[in-house]
């Protein structure tokens, strides 16, 4: 704990920036998870938050899309904005943030419906398609989530026969119909097997260029692999953040030099 | 310390036969009803007994008990024949007759039993079945009975039989009050088991007749039915509203534990009380001031001032209330998070997420609810002999005049008919047969209900579990 | 470029739909607690002006049925407790899981049989034959379970191989139908040899003991039959909650089953047991159909097993509907309707604050060890 100085935030010009967090405090019932959090996330870019268990990365992630609005056990301070607009503002409908802000979940949580309707879930919610532009945007997100081709042949069958690999990419198909701005991942290949997780990765990288992508990983490797720019996060705090090739060639910080070289938990 | 642990090996056998003995009382209470209730409807062999005094008589043989008075046994027989006046037990059914002083038992094929709908059962000889102008004697007689029986009600033609006891004198009966016919001792194996499906039919068909002595319970199940089916309209909103604000909108707070305790000790609180509520709050006082309002006209004589259909389901919702939230909000529990979440991360509102992920998902605990509070009021009926149960109803609460569903009739239920055969009509002992078949009937639904529920939680943990 | 409107709801109607199902969500739940209040607001208020009336004559009817609720919910205790910890005792220490799981629902069954079945049968059936064979009763009620220590014995001296003891709830049925036809056999046969006359004949002429066809004894069998399931069920669990690791660490120690039971799985399961003892107390104090059919209904102050009594519950349920609106004795009526309700209520809470208590002990000690 010897370097316990928040380093500056990195910062974008407006029309870069996808999101602008600045000041960011959340506690749960009392209890401080993320503490004066101030950065901002590029459009079009991957950006990893890594971080010790516990460190508050994930607490983050679902501040993002106010998923902390299901819990009224949490307290927030600071502001978020998308696209330059506060996503606390009084205005502000919740579920058409969350629509633009899609998020994709540690365990696969497909629902217990086809394959067929939990991408059309979303669609459904909007309820603004026909059948056929529908159908059309349904194998569109299936191909972009590069699951058109296991899965053309059985569309109504059930999601939860498939492998836990492929209903991940099933959950990731169902986000992008919605056609979201931003894409949370948050630990998505955490329970897959390594052939899954590298299709997932190799997914990643082919939707930064419609989407803003946002990762939370434990696994250094991949924010390596994957993302352009990486965040440190411990204890609630941002630690460092900067290019992943700054972050992991060339940290300014010996806590973050030692975290990523595992001389740390 | 040798004697001491041979007793501490003997001490779980009282354990074990505890266990034994619980299913064995269940399974002796669930054979009794069986047996009784189910061997009513078969046709029992007839007697024609002649006593050494020289009297003859027709019964059947219900049972055999020891003397009061001095060594020996006597014998119970059903003998029917209410209205044959030469009889010394007149008015009676039944019949004890000391063993020894019986001369001959014999069990002619000839002998007929006839249930009627004034006297009750008539048992005999069928001498002759007289229509218009036509007599037939014997054989061709029972002939011509039993095809004028085999027609629909009002197709059968205005014929007189003769009728003779075998101890009295030959009477003339209308066919009209004759419903039913057989001559059990000349009947094939096969005919005996049809003659006993069609009085089993009949029994669920038919509604009673000599004070609860014959016929069936149809009112009674429909009535139950009818009541139940209100109960549950009334109850499931409100019951799967409660469990949805608890599990899904409260905050889990103090308070919302405390209405949590609450809800469930509700399910502890007698019945009774539940009636004593039903009678004073509902029937007293809603339904009273309903009656000044809007039916003034027919007043004093009540409309919704007593008890009725409408109070009893009420009742019954309010007592089934805490079984359908318990119930539900156990399913919605077993949701995961991640379903809602996942939803909601795609835009959905809460009553999108509800509506579209949550209660389909919960639909299987729902019903698991629903079969448990139709379980629960349909053998209930301490709180229904407060707000609205009827001993003989003279109208179903549905029929074919406007509004078709009538809210405020009384309505006869079948734990409250049981109830009441066994232990107000008057001549009990006449309707035991029946009051076992009505048992049988109401224990058969509850736990047809209750294994339905047992299974679709069990079948529900299992899919859970895999998945 | 960036237009200030884009969070802004797209579809207002999807809201206000969201809203409006919010609110009838609140207002149903709203209701349901409402009516939970109702029925206590209503009773008392019903029962107020019991206040303004002479006390002796409120407790002179109050004390003889609040004593026949309590002896009716006594014997059925009597009969129950046994019954239902033993089983509860077995299922959850010497059945494996599996079993366990089959038997439980099957005696839960039990509390599923209508109240109203179980006093026909108990009042109609029962209460007459034991009248009549009073002797053959009390064998029965005596000898089967005397007779189970003997299968326990003759178990020990044989020890077969395919009689396994954790199937004993199995084999122990046919034992215990031919104890107890073996009881019907002979009691009568004791009875001619010892008195020579009929047991009752001999209660009633030489002690003096009045003998009500319809008795507590046969209240406290019938409703122990209703009663038995709902104490078993909660004391099985409470028992199988007992972590694993606290017995086997007192049968490292040398204890035998029946010692570890004694010294560890009942006082750590003691709370439990203890709620469910009251969760049946309730049960037996508000249970309607099964007294009011199988005893005498006779309002009358004695403690003999073979006499009736008339219950709260059967009171209100006999008189209520005859007693006119706002009455004395309909507001009397409603005042012991109000303290079955409490008492149920309290017994009730108190059961289950016991056992939510009992259930994070035992789950940290579980943890813990």
């Amino acid at each position: 704990m010897t370097n316990a100085v928040t380093t500056p935030a990195v910062r974008f010009a407006p029309e870069h920036t996808s999101l602008c967090i600045e000041g960011l405090s959340l506690a749960y019932a009392g209890k401080p998870a993320l503490d004066e959090l101030t950065l901002d996330i590029p459009r079009h870019r991957i950006t990893a938050f890594i971080g010790p268990s516990g460190c508050g990365k994930s607490t983050l992630l679902r501040a993002l899309n106010r998923l902390h609005d299901l819990n009224p056990d949490v307290t927030r301070q600071g502001r978020i904005a998308f696209e330059g607009e506060d996503i606390h503002a009084a205005h502000t409908d919740v579920a058409e943030l969350r629509r633009r802000i899609g998020m994709v979940f540690q365990a696969p949580n497909p629902f217990p419906m086809s394959i067929y309707e939990n991408v059309a879930f979303g669609l459904r919610l909007q309820n603004r398609l026909k059948k056929r532009q529908r159908d059309d945007v349904i194998e569109w997100a299936l191909r972009s989530a590069a699951l058109w081709d296991e899965v053309k042949d059985r569309l109504h069958t059930s999601a939860w026969q498939l492998s836990g690999g492929q209903q991940q990419r099933l959950v990731i198909a169902r986000t992008l119909a919605v056609k979201p701005d931003i894409l949370l991942l948050d630990e998505p290949a955490s329970a897959l097997d390594p052939i899954s997780t590298l299709k997932i990765e190799e997914l990643m990288g082919d939707l930064k260029h419609q989407l803003t992508l946002v990762l939370v990983t434990h696994n250094m490797q991949q924010a390596a692999r994957v993302s352009d720019y990486t965040a440190f996060v411990d204890h609630g705090r941002l630690i460092e953040y900067g290019t992943t090739d700054d972050i992991f060639t060339n940290p300014r910080l010996r806590r973050t030099e030692n975290y990523i070289t595992g001389r740390m938990n | 310390m040798n004697r001491k642990a041979a007793w501490h090996g003997l001490w779980p056998w009282l354990c074990a036969a505890s266990v034994a003995l619980s299913l064995l009382l269940l399974g002796l209470l669930l054979t009794l009803l069986l047996t009784r209730g189910l061997g009513h409807f078969w046709p029992a062999p007839l007697e024609a007994v002649t006593l050494t005094s020289g009297e003859t008589f027709a019964g059947e043989v219900i049972r055999e008990a020891e003397l009061p008075d001095r060594s020996g046994q006597e014998r119970l027989y059903f003998i029917g024949n209410r209205d044959n006046s030469a009889q010394d037990s007149h008015g009676t059914r039944f019949r004890w007759v000391s063993l020894d002083t019986i001369l001959k038992r014999e069990a002619p094929a000839q002998l007929v039993r006839l249930s009627r709908s004034p006297w009750g059962d008539f048992i005999g000889q069928l001498e002759a079945f007289e229509h218009s102008g036509q007599r037939l004697e014997d054989n061709a007689a029972w002939q011509a009975l039993s095809q004028a029986l085999a027609q629909p009600k009002n197709a059968r033609p205005n014929a007189r039989l003769t009728l003779r006891p075998l101890n009295g004198e030959a009477f003339i009966q209308p066919l009209a009050e004759v419903y039913r016919a057989s001559r059990p001792n000349a009947m094939s194996w096969l005919s005996k088991v049809r003659y006993w499906a069609d009085g089993v039919g009949r029994f669920l068909s038919q509604g009673p007749r000599a004070a609860n002595t014959g016929g069936g319970v149809w009112p009674a199940i429909f009535g139950t039915v009818v009541m139940v089916i209100v109960m549950s309209v009334i109850v499931m909103p409100f019951g799967v509203l409660a469990a949805i604000y608890l599990n899904e909108i409260a905050q889990q707070h103090r308070f919302t534990r405390l209405v949590r305790i609450g809800v469930r000790n509700l399910a502890g609180v007698p019945s009774i009380v539940y009636g004593v509520f039903g009678l004073g709050a509902f029937v007293y006082g809603i339904g009273a001031t309903v009656d000044e309002w809007f039916f003034s006209a027919s007043l004093p004589s009540p409309t919704f001032g007593t008890g009725g259909l409408l109070w009893a389901s009420l009742t019954l919702s309010l007592l089934t209330l805490p079984v359908v939230i318990v119930a539900t909000e156990e399913g919605l529990a077993r949701i995961p998070d991640a379903q809602r979440e996942g939803a909601v991360a795609l835009g959905a509102t809460r009553l999108e997420t509800l509506t579209r992920v949550v209660l389909p998902m919960a639909a299987p605990a729902m019903l698991t609810a629903l079969i448990l509070a139709v379980a629960r009021a349909a053998g209930e009926v301490a709180p229904l002999m407060l707000v609205g149960v009827a001993k003989l109803a003279p109208q179903v609460p549905v029929d074919a005049t406007f509004p078709y569903l009538h809210l405020e009739r009384k309505f006869m239920h079948l734990g409250y008919h049981l109830f009441d055969t066994a232990f107000h009509g008057d001549s009990v002992q006449a309707a035991i047969p029946l009051v076992y078949a009505t048992a049988l009937l109401l224990v058969l639904i509850v736990l047809v209900l209750n294994l339905t529920a047992i299974f679709l939680r069990h079948y529900l943990r299992r899919k859970r579990a895999t998945t | 470029m960036i237009s200030p409107s884009r969070l802004r709801t797209a579809q207002p109607r999807r809201q206000f739909q969201d809203r409006l199902a919010t609110a009838i969500i609140v207002v149903g739940a709203v209701a349901v607690l409402a009516a939970i209040l109702a029925i206590g607001i209503f009773l008392l208020w019903h029962s107020l002006p019991v206040l303004a009336m002479p006390l002796p004559s409120i407790t002179q009817k109050l004390t003889v049925l609040a004593w026949g609720t309590l002896k009716a919910a006594l014997f059925t205790l009597l009969f129950a407790i046994p019954v239902a910890l033993c089983a509860a005792v077995y299922t959850a220490l010497y059945l494996p899981p599996r079993m366990r799981h089959r038997i439980k629902p099957a005696l839960e069954m039990m509390e599923a049989v209508p109240g109203v079945v179980v006093g026909f049968i108990a009042g109609v059936i029962l209460a007459p034959w034991v009248e009549q064979h009073l002797a053959s009763a009390l064998a029965l009620l005596v000898w089967p379970p005397a007779s189970a220590l003997l299968a326990g014995l003759v178990w020990q001296a044989l020890a077969p191989r395919r009689l396994p003891f954790n199937q004993a709830w199995l084999w122990l049925i046919p034992w215990l139908l031919a104890m107890g036809w073996l009881a019907l056999w002979a009691a009568p046969l004791f009875e001619h040899y010892l008195l020579g006359v009929d047991l009752r004949y001999v209660l009633e002429t030489r002690l003096g003991v009045d003998y009500a066809t319809r008795n507590a004894m046969i209240v406290g069998i019938a409703m122990g039959f209703a009663v038995v399931p709902g104490i078993y069920a909660l004391a099985d669990d409470a028992l199988s909650d007992v972590p694993a690791s606290l017995m086997e660490g007192a049968q490292a120690l040398g204890a035998d089953r029946w010692q570890t039971l004694w010294r560890v799985a009942l006082p750590a399961a003691g709370p439990g047991i203890f709620s469910a003892v009251l969760i049946g107390a309730g049960r037996a104090v508000g249970e309607t159909m099964i007294v009011l059919m199988a005893s005498s209904n006779a309002a009358l102050i004695s403690a003999s097993p073979f006499e009736g009594m008339r219950t709260i519950a059967a009171a209100v349920a006999i008189e209520l509907p005859e007693a006119a609106p706002m009455s004395t004795t309909y507001h009397l009526l409603i005042f012991a309707a109000l303290v079955l309700f409490l008492f149920t209520f309290l017994v009730n809470t108190l059961a289950e604050v016991v056992r939510l208590r009992l259930r994070s002990r035992l789950l940290r000690l579980g943890g813990g060890v």
